[in-house]
């Protein structure tokens, strides 16, 4: 047998291991699925129903089920239910959370990255170009690498914390879940031993036939990954709506319904697009610290070239968020309507406040970088001189969008107001004003793109004319339906103005897909002005990436509290009463501090991470370093 | 400041110490009189960057629980050192303008946070156990005032919420918006009315459109308008107002929950006294205690109706609680009788001699580090706690041992006792005391 046969053969079996340790864990949960909901009722049946079988019914469902497991504790404040560490256990346990989310969000974001880019490296026809996407996926999944053991870490000392702090509270959650515990530690097993094959197996399957065999194991991957990620937001899908249990929480034999609550997958959609988007961030801003202390300019060239993919592949997962972020609300509001009000109009209504600034931020920030990146074009200068009008644009919706509609006054402050809104910009604190504000902000987004993509081409095609009227016009009345949307707002009953957003979200998602491909279209054969010159960007341009990556690990330490607080003194809403001497939320100042100590703790030990990563590189022997395409001098021609 | 700074030598000077030890010693070992020059320089350098870190961890831990908002000025200094030391080591100079930049983020984001105002949410309502049934009408609608609006007469202050949550999404006056709910505004009169909507179908619960016709098998529907009332407290989905269902169920389900289950859980003695303030707040004779609770009886089986509670259930102590944290603080003072020994800055009435004057945000730090101090408190929050419910782990010099009670941790609830602890820690001798209300 000849060795590129038995490198295939292994390859092949290499990938059943993979998709074996895959169906593993489902093969094993279905006879216990199938036994947990049969078990109450088959003994009742084996007593010729003569004996009692106490039944409940579902708290969301509705549906009946035999009552299966013991009574959510009524817990008091006491050492036995809520030990104490002369500090506030829920202050240690959000913080241990926390990094576990960060790590955790970081190595199930990065894989999908990495199948992207392969992907793009095996059907790229230009050779140079697909080394270099081949050694960048390969990059990232060595970054992650180290970043997973560190995940592990973080979720054994959060198990530790929960059941030192919280042992009544984790007792009965582990218990819920007890039909799929086994499931969950062995998804994290073929996670990690896919991760292991897919990495180790990089060198071994890099030309044809293996290469898609190693490509198909990234699609593996993601798929554990993603299944482990459900799997723990059902956990917090049922704290937050509980269902699969009876009033007073005692299990109903039904572990698909304790899973699948109201809001499992509003959350688990909302994760995904999140996880991609802060992967992406944290990616660019390791790029962008490789960019910073570069000594040469092939490293330069390099590092800000994946900057630029990863700036990318975030952006395009953060620019539908806000609409995930709509149907979760949605789905909140369905489920119970004084959740949803105290979030956005009640308690945490500040909250929302600082998120819509963050979001400002983020797509400024990503404007930002745009603008920079032009000037590494030649032939782009035509677009910089319109960049003033984009950030008025940028400017208006942001200001708009954090506009508060109310705010907690003094009785004078009220009297000198004239009301609880101000009489010019409390019309601009309602949701009609801020739909327009955001879907300008992302519609600008859209458009810096399409500047970006054609900043050194000149359209070649027949009717670039028309093409380039055709887009102008688009833009123009996107932006016109927008706004004119927004305003007509005003002038309709609030559940009418509600199915304003669906055109205005279509408007701008319609300048997304259709301007794009148009642009693509228009771009195919374009003439070259030049080159990009990866490397010459300014250094600016690197911080604004930082600005990126830090703000949005900022945002979703703030949303994560956000969701967690609004259940406010209950463990589990409506079941389990959380009756600790911490069953209050905390003022927006607190939470604001608690969440840049876990954004600034998570930086400071991902540099860690990223300076061992170098480390490894630094080893790594001469000849393997020769061949790192990444560093070829080798211009890219495309984005 | 002066505090600030001596935190930080007191927390940092072994490290403080070597590196101004190596200054020195570079200043006599290096001979090129260049490299001796940088060497000496960067260490100062050095030294200013540690002494800033340290101001800024202190800064950190003595604020940490407080409420002064000062937390994000660590922030900014750790931001101007990174910065600092940038400019003088440059081989790591990306690094430290990165981490600065990161800092600098971090630290205007929290300040936003701090400017913005502070709501906080108090802590789950105390069950309370009062007999409603012997009140007469007037206090017993403004028991349910206040269990609608959190208290009498604030039932026309925007953003006033009480136990029951009804204004999240009810308006109770005339004009006011009501989108998510029907507005309250005239309800004893207007129920009268719905019992006569073809809908409603009164008499005929199985006509109805609605996903659940009953309240429980065999319930019924509403005869008279405070049966209406109480069937739509205990089974908003039995009949929903067109208009206000869950969208997409074409009015057939109400998004309202029902008010005697979780979260709400108010029990009928506690409806009976909303529905009379529904009443009596339009100049209306109310229904009597017993026919208000007989109508609830006929929506909310037995099994179901909310048990108030009693001695057994409630922990040690908790019946007779002085304060449940949600008064301001002066009158948690006031009812923990601790103005009677003690002189506390602030607070109108607080001038005790019997016991120390409460100046903890000065004080507590001082006696912590006493050698004397045998408690296990290593900040302010935590020894004014450690005070309050343990007055024996330190005996202030000068006053005598057991004269303040041993009580306090079981006759102050957790939001009454953060609340003391949040205005003791900010009172400094010669300075301004917080408000107090």
């Amino acid at each position: 047998m000849g060795s590129v046969t038995r490198t295939k053969l292994m390859s092949v079996m290499a990938l059943c291991a993979m998709i074996g340790l895959l169906l593993m864990p489902v093969l094993v949960a279905i006879p216990a699925l199938a036994s947990d909901g049969g078990a109450p009722a088959a003994d009742a049946k084996k007593e010729g129903g003569e004996a009692k079988v106490e039944k409940g019914k579902d708290v969301y469902y509705k549906t009946e089920g035999i009552v299966s497991g013991p009574p959510a504790p009524k817990t008091t404040d006491s050492e036995k239910d809520y030990p104490r560490y002369n500090f506030e256990s829920r202050v240690l346990l959000w913080f241990a959370n926390q990094q576990h989310l960060y790590y955790g969000s970081f190595v199930l974001a990065v894989p999908i990255f990495c199948m992207i880019i392969e992907f793009m490296g095996v059907v790229s026809k230009d050779k140079a170009l697909a080394k270099r996407y081949d050694q960048l996926a390969y990059d990232f999944i060595k970054i992650s690498l180290t970043a997973y053991s560190l995940t592990a870490i973080l979720g054994g000392i959060l198990i530790f914390t929960f059941l030192t702090l919280y042992p009544a509270f984790f007792q009965y959650l582990s218990g819920i879940f007890r039909p799929v515990m086994h499931i969950y530690a062995l998804m994290f097993v073929a996670e990690s031993g896919t991760l292991y094959i897919y990495y180790y197996g990089w060198d071994k399957m890099k030309e044809g036939f293996l290469k898609w065999i190693h490509l198909s194991m990234s699609v593996v991957l993601n798929v554990i990954g993603t299944i482990l990620m459900f799997l723990a937001n059902s956990w917090i899908g049922f704290m937050m709506s509980p269902a699969g249990v009876d009033e007073q929480g005692r299990y109903l034999g039904n572990i698909w319904h304790v899973i699948h609550t109201a809001l499992w997958n509003p959350l688990n959609l909302h994760r995904i697009l999140g996880n991609m988007a802060f992967g992406g961030g944290v990616v660019a801003a390791y790029a962008a610290y490789r960019f910073l202390s570069a000594k040469t300019d092939e490293e330069r060239a390099h590092y800000d070239w994946m900057g630029y993919i990863a700036m990318a592949l975030g952006v395009s997962f953060l620019i539908p968020l806000p609409f995930a972020g709509y149907w979760l609300m949605r789905e909140v509001y369905a489920y119970r309507q004084q959740m949803g009000i105290t979030l956005m109009g009640g308690l945490l209504a500040w909250l929302f406040i600082i998120q819509a600034t963050m979001i400002g931020i983020l797509f400024l920030s990503t404007n930002y970088y745009l603008w920079q990146a032009l000037g590494r074009m030649r032939g782009a200068e035509k677009y910089q001189r319109y960049i003033k009008y984009l950030v008025f644009l940028l400017t208006c919706g942001f200001l708009v969008f954090i506009t508060p509609h109310t705010i907690v006054m003094t009785p004078a402050e009220l009297k000198a107001m004239g009301g609880q809104q101000h009489p010019v910009l409390g019309n601009y604190g309602v949701m009609s004003a801020k739909n327009g504000g955001i879907n300008v902000i992302i519609t600008t987004t859209v458009l810096s793109f399409v500047w970006y993509m054609r900043g050194n081409k000149v359209s070649t095609v027949s009717w670039s004319k028309f093409g380039n009227i055709f887009m102008g016009c688009f833009f123009f009345f996107a932006y016109l339906n927008i706004i004119m949307l927004a305003v007509y707002g005003y002038y309709i009953p609030a559940n009418v103005r509600v199915g304003l957003s669906v055109p205005q979200v279509a408007t701008t998602l319609s300048c997304l897909f259709f301007m794009f491909a148009l642009n693509s279209v228009m771009m195919k054969g374009a003439k070259q002005m030049g080159p990009i010159e990866w490397g010459k960007i300014s250094a600016r341009s690197q911080y604004a990436l930082i600005m990126l990556a830090t703000a949005f690990t900022w945002m979703m330490g703030l949303m994560g509290y956000i969701r967690s607080s609004v259940r406010l003194f209950w463990h589990v809403n409506e079941i389990m009463r959380d009756n600790s001497p911490w069953a209050y939320t905390h003022t927006v100042g607190f939470a604001a501090n608690m969440i840049s100590a876990n954004v600034l703790f998570f930086w400071i030990s991902i540099m860690f991470v990223f300076w061992l990563g170098a480390l490894a590189a630094k080893k790594a022997p001469v000849e393997a370093k020769a061949a790192v395409p990444g560093r070829a001098a080798a211009p890219a021609v495309g984005h | 400041m002066i505090e600030l700074i001596k935190a930080a030598i007191g927390m940092g000077w072994p490290a403080l110490g070597i590196l101004v030890g190596l200054m020195f010693y570079f200043k006599a070992s290096i001979s090129d009189p260049v490299a001796n020059k940088r060497a000496v320089f960067k260490t100062f350098i050095g030294t200013i960057g540690a002494f800033l870190l340290f101001m800024a961890i202190a800064n950190y831990k003595m604020n940490f629980f407080e409420e002064s908002r000062l937390l994000p000025v660590s922030l900014v200094l750790i931001t101007s050192m990174t910065f600092m030391m940038a400019l003088y080591f440059t081989n790591i100079s990306a690094l430290l303008k990165i981490g600065g930049f990161m800092f600098f983020i971090a630290a205007a984001l929290s300040g936003y946070g701090n400017w913005l105002p502070q709501v906080e949410g108090g802590f789950p309502p105390i069950e309370e156990k009062k007999d409603f049934s012997n009140m007469p009408q007037t206090e017993l609608a403004d028991e349910g005032e206040k269990i609608i609006f959190g208290g009498v007469g604030q039932n026309k202050v925007q953003g006033a919420i009480g136990k029951g949550q009804c204004p999240l999404c009810h308006a109770f006056h005339k004009g006011m918006l009501g989108e998510r709910a029907p507005n309250l505004d005239g309800i004893p009169e207007r129920a009268e009315a719905q019992l006569s909507d073809p809908r409603y179908h009164k008499g005929n619960p199985a006509a109805r459109d609605s996903n659940q016709k009953e309240a429980f098998p065999g319930s019924g529907t509403a005869e008279n308008a405070i049966e209406y009332i109480a069937e739509s407290h205990s089974c908003p989905s039995c009949f929903v107002v067109a208009g206000f269902g869950v969208k997409g169920t074409n009015d057939k389900e109400s998004p309202m929950p029902s008010i005697h289950k979780p979260p709400i859980s108010l029990s009928i003695p506690e409806l009976a006294a909303v529905d009379t303030w529904l009443y009596v707040r339009e100049g209306r004779e109310a229904p009597g205690f017993d026919e208000i609770v007989k109508s609830y009886e006929k929506f909310i089986p037995e099994s179901d109706r909310p048990k108030p509670p009693t001695e057994g259930d409630a922990k040690p102590g908790a019946s007779a609680l002085m304060a449940d944290g949600t008064e301001p603080v002066d009158q948690i003072f006031a009812k923990g009788q601790c103005v009677a020994c003690h002189t506390i800055p602030g607070i109108a009435g607080a001038t005790g001699t019997i016991g120390p004057k409460l100046v903890e945000g000065t004080n507590a730090p001082l006696r912590i580090k006493d050698k004397d101090y045998k408690g296990k408190a290593k900040s302010v929050p935590d020894y004014i706690m450690e005070s309050i419910v343990e007055p024996s782990a330190y005996v202030v010099k000068g006053f005598p041992d057991n004269t303040m009670p041993k009580v306090f941790g079981q006759k102050l609830s957790a939001g009454a006792l953060k609340k003391l602890v949040d205005y003791l820690s900010q009172v400094h001798e010669g300075k301004e005391p917080p408000k107090a209300s």
